[in-house]
């Protein structure tokens, strides 16, 4: 028995080996047209910006009015980890789901959306994405053999699966016909990238639900998490002339030989990739260097210049936490302690310290970044923000009532509530299923659903962050935004008008003035209303010292800021944990308003991005708690306060 | 120590280099000489080739001398490294392992047992069987003001009668850009898909606006911002597209059908070929066994 055994595993395993070599050196690829640059400036925004209104205030609008919601970072079964934590749904399974059809999850439940998304990226793990074997791809040497031709006429005439067992045995048995094995052709391979790339051309509709080609390359040397996620904006002519870039051999673990993949790929295809890089919480502060970890040396200027082109998105919050604030670098900031992992990195086999921090959190990036720029002349960290998932169940479901977990193991089941994440005896380093985050989604202004636009919007980092809410959110920065502007019956009109979009640069500060920001969001249909919206500054002073300040710019009625501490009383709460409600009796479903910096000095660069937190609501531990009826462990987080964080707007002080 | 390991490998690793080299001779497989055998690793020419070519799918460029060197002693390390690992069974009773082949035997079997390109007749049936799937999305034009019942309080019902009344005198051209309450939403909308209304206003009010009828205002109808007042000018209804139209998507739904239908029968086909016995306790009963016959 156990002979045999080996001998069938051998058998295959060779098989396997050979094959691969095949198919590789078929595939050898053609030389691609010239070199492009993905460019800085965006003509399209630059044309909009300048065009002149007519009378009509709603023809020839060519700006985005609904923002565009969806996960740049969803894994399925092709990626290694989660096929071995049981995942069976498959790239074409995840588009389907994300689109709104209902599907069967691994553990076999029925789920299905409350309201489709309008994009996705099947981001698998680019290591061992594997090659599955084509036994009968030489199709035409098939019909010559009897038996081929048998088993072809098998296939089509509906007895496929009993085909497929003859087939199978005859490789097993050592039956397989000669004249078959050897025809050429025969033993093709069919790369899970290929099958990767077909599932995203397939369910591709433009103007209805993009399905983008991408990919994570999955640097995690020591346990220190450095994922980025690879987008392609083009489709599969492009995109399937290479193979995806690795940590293994040949590839590499230094996010810099990424960027040069990413070059030689523009260069050799005409075609355009962006990166992002994984929420940085569970790097051991080698997110965002100021010492690159692989030198020992300060970043220098090719680095920055590096990253400030291929990355210009960062995930700052997905199910293993959000990265945007930690209350030991904001102290001051009373919503940064929100869905933390700060224990250790991502198998837990370092443990968290406090000096880490600052290089793991996109708020401190933020500001090290100004710093950088002064230093080396490009921002290495001027990147915008967007949730997603990192979920391995092919299934983006990330609503708080309707969470299917980061792996199989974590979708809906009685004990998830109670189970562990993982365990490292060795640090102490521990964590819960319930510390899972139900979050989050990336929401884009793009004026069309399509690969090209959302791609586009991406680059220029007209983006923002949910923590699963699909609110939506204005941020327009500029010299002139007046008090009135907020009441203006089309906001995005004045906004675009007057001033950049989130993702955007103020440039030249005109001689006395401050930046003035339009800000607005309306709350997720089907949701919470909200408690405030908040703009985050970070600036530079004279000196070389980094700064923050938080400022409640436009919140629910009925509240007043405290006239001492400048600080706006609690929104209250109305969730019942044991029942999972909440009622919409506080908090507001829209807010604007127009806000202008009290500090503004010319002399010193700064930021700005928005971040609108929603009341308190059930989280899905609550759900769980009620519906399996199942007690909580104690300290588990049952309630939430969503939120959506917008890409920054940076002042630039002249030369 | 290199005594212990010898012990522990010898007598399975003979056994399998004996296997490997017969199966390598059997298969005569490129890469990998036939004449490879136990405590010898040869990288074929072949394999240098394979090892280039990935390199260059990937970096878009050959790799240099030093790199392929590289490539060469990492691909030796693996193969050493693999054969060892089987030899002392650590393939076995791995869950990873087992996934995976389990994944790829149902590739093999999707691409074996799935019939080739539909025929225009499989995909007209296939059409003709699911319209609902493949009939075009009703589209709205439709415009809208929004009232905040908390803004209104107590008044609401007041304020809806009387934009009512407003709007209703002037009907479907009524200028609206300084009625309502919200300055975000859009106050009018043309021809959406009903899936975008539902991504706008929730699922609530989009199963409501396809019941409305067009060229009058209607409402209240409510939505997760409140309650709107609706005037639809023109709604398209779901048709039945011809199949140029929407031949790729009927494609793809066939096509995937298919595969599905082709893996469960696999499995049919599959399990009839062995003898399937659940040993469960049963519930109360100690140690009963209730055998199941093959499928």
């Amino acid at each position: 028995m156990k002979t045999r055994w080996l001998f069938g595993g051998s058998a295959a395993a060779v098989i396997l080996s050979g094959l691969v070599l095949a198919t590789v050196a078929a595939q050898q690829p053609a030389p691609g047209p010239a070199p492009t640059d993905t460019g800085t400036l965006d003509p399209v925004a630059a044309e909009r910006v300048a065009k002149k209104p007519g009378y009509s205030p709603y023809a020839g609008r060519g700006y985005p009015t609904r923002p565009l919601f969806g996960d740049t970072h969803l894994h399925t079964s092709y990626s290694m980890d989660a096929g071995a934590f049981g995942a069976r749904l498959g790239p074409r399974d995840a588009y389907r789901f994300a689109r709104g059809e209902e599907v069967v999850s691994s553990t076999g439940q029925p789920v299905k959306l409350s309201v489709p998304l309008d994009f996705l990226v099947v981001a698998d793990h680019s290591d061992n994405m594997g090659f599955f074997p084509d036994l009968l791809s030489g199709k035409p040497e098939i019909l010559a053999s009897p038996t081929g031709r048998r088993w072809h006429d098998m296939i089509q005439s509906g007895k496929g699966a009993e085909a497929a067992i003859e087939i199978i045995m005859a490789f097993s048995q050592n039956k397989f016909p000669k004249d078959l094995l050897y025809a050429p052709g025969s033993r093709a391979y069919h790369g899970a990238w290929q099958e990767t790339i077909a599932a995203a051309e397939r369910y591709n509709e433009p103007g209805r639900f993009t399905a983008f080609i991408g990919y994570e390359w999955t640097s995690n040397t020591g346990g220190n998490n450095l994922h980025r996620n690879v987008i392609f904006r083009d489709n599969a002519d492009k995109a399937s002339l290479v193979e995806p870039f690795t940590v293994y051999p040949p590839g590499s673990d230094n996010p810099r030989d990424l960027w040069k993949w990413m070059q030689a790929y523009e260069e050799k295809t005409g075609g355009s990739v962006l990166a992002i890089a994984h929420n940085g919480n569970l790097s051991s502060g080698l997110m965002f260097p100021v010492i690159e970890s692989f030198t020992g040396r300060p970043v220098d200027r090719e680095y920055a210049e590096q990253r400030a082109k291929w990355e210009r998105l960062y995930e700052v919050t997905q199910t293993k936490g959000t990265g945007e604030a930690h209350p030991a670098l904001s102290p001051n900031d009373e919503f940064a302690a929100f869905e933390l992992w700060d224990k250790g990195n991502l198998d837990g086999s370092v443990a968290k310290t406090k000096d880490m921090l600052e290089f793991e959190y996109a708020r401190a990036a933020l500001k090290n970044g100004l710093k950088l720029e002064r230093d080396l002349g490009t921002n290495p960290y001027k990147f915008g923000l967007i949730g997603s998932s990192d979920a391995h169940t092919g299934l983006a479901a990330m609503e708080e009532d309707n969470f299917f977990g980061k792996t199989v193991p974590q979708e809906p089941s009685p004990h998830r509530l109670t189970a562990k994440f993982f365990d490292n005896a060795k640090t102490g380093v521990k964590i819960m299923d319930w510390e899972v985050g139900s979050s989050g989604y990336a929401a884009v202004w793009a004026a069309e659903n399509t690969r090209t636009a959302i791609w586009d919007a991406m680059q220029r980092r007209e983006t923002y962050a949910t923590t699963g809410p699909r609110m939506i959110v204005r941020f327009f920065g500029g010299w002139d935004f007046a008090a009135s502007d907020a009441q203006n019956r089309l906001p995005a009109q004045v906004g675009y008008a007057k001033g950049v979009p989130m993702g955007g640069d103020l440039l030249q500060a005109p001689q006395g003035k401050a930046p003035s920001f339009l800000v607005a969001a309306l709350k997720d249909p089907q949701g919470a209303n909200l408690d405030r919206f908040q703009i985050v500054k970070g600036w530079l002073d004279r000196d070389g010292r980094l700064h923050e300040k938080v400022h409640d710019v436009a919140w629910s009625g009925g509240r007043t800021p405290d006239p001492k501490t400048g600080k706006l009383p609690d929104v209250g709460n109305t969730v019942n944990v044991a029942e999972a409600t909440w009622t919409n009796t506080i908090g507001a479903p829209e807010l604007i308003a127009v806000w202008k910096d009290p500090d503004f000095d010319a002399a010193q660069p700064a930021f700005y991005y928005g971040r609108v937190i929603e009341i308190p609501t059930p989280r899905w531990t609550a759900y769980d708690a009620k519906r399996f009826g199942v007690k909580p462990l104690p300290g588990t987080q049952m309630t939430v306060t969503e939120r959506a964080y917008t890409s920054p707007i940076w002042y630039t002080p002249g030369k | 120590m290199k005594d212990r390991l010898r012990t522990l490998l010898g007598e399975p690793l003979v056994h399998f280099m004996l296997l490997g080299a017969a199966l390598f001779l059997a298969y005569g497989l490129v890469g990998t000489r036939s004449e490879e055998a136990a405590g010898s690793i040869v990288v074929t020419q072949g394999r240098i080739e394979s090892l280039s070519t990935v390199f260059a799918r990937s970096w878009s460029r050959e790799p240099t001398a030093e790199e392929l060197d590289g490539l060469i002693r990492e691909y030796v390390r693996e193969e050493a490294a693999m054969r060892e690992a089987i030899t002392l069974g650590l393939d076995k009773d791995d869950t990873v392992i087992r996934r995976r082949l389990r994944q790829k035997l149902e590739f093999v079997a999707e691409e074996l047992a799935t019939p080739g390109e539909p025929t225009a007749d499989d995909l007209r049936a296939y059409l003709k069987a699911h319209p609902g799937k493949f009939a075009a999305e009703p589209r709205f034009t439709f415009s809208q003001v929004h009232l905040d019942p908390q803004r209104r309080g107590a008044g609401l019902a007041r304020d809806v009668a009387e934009l009512r009344g407003k709007l209703d005198r002037a009907g479907g051209g009524a200028e609206l850009s300084a009625l309502g309450d919200s300055r975000l939403l859009e106050r009018r909308f043309n021809a959406i898909s009903r899936r975008e209304v539902a991504q706008i206003f929730g699922e609530e009010f989009a199963a409501r606006l396809v019941a409305l009828a067009p060229g009058v205002w209607q409402g209240p109808i409510e939505s997760g911002y409140g309650v709107h007042l609706v005037f639809v000018h023109d709604r398209s209804s779901p048709a039945l597209p011809d199949l140029a139209e929407v031949r790729e998507e009927v494609r793809r739904e066939l096509l995937d059908a298919r595969r599905e239908e082709s893996v469960r029968k696999f499995y049919e086909a599959l399990l009839r070929r062995y003898t399937v016995t659940v040993e469960k306790a049963a519930p109360g009963n100690g140690e009963a066994k209730i055998a199941q016959g093959g499928q």
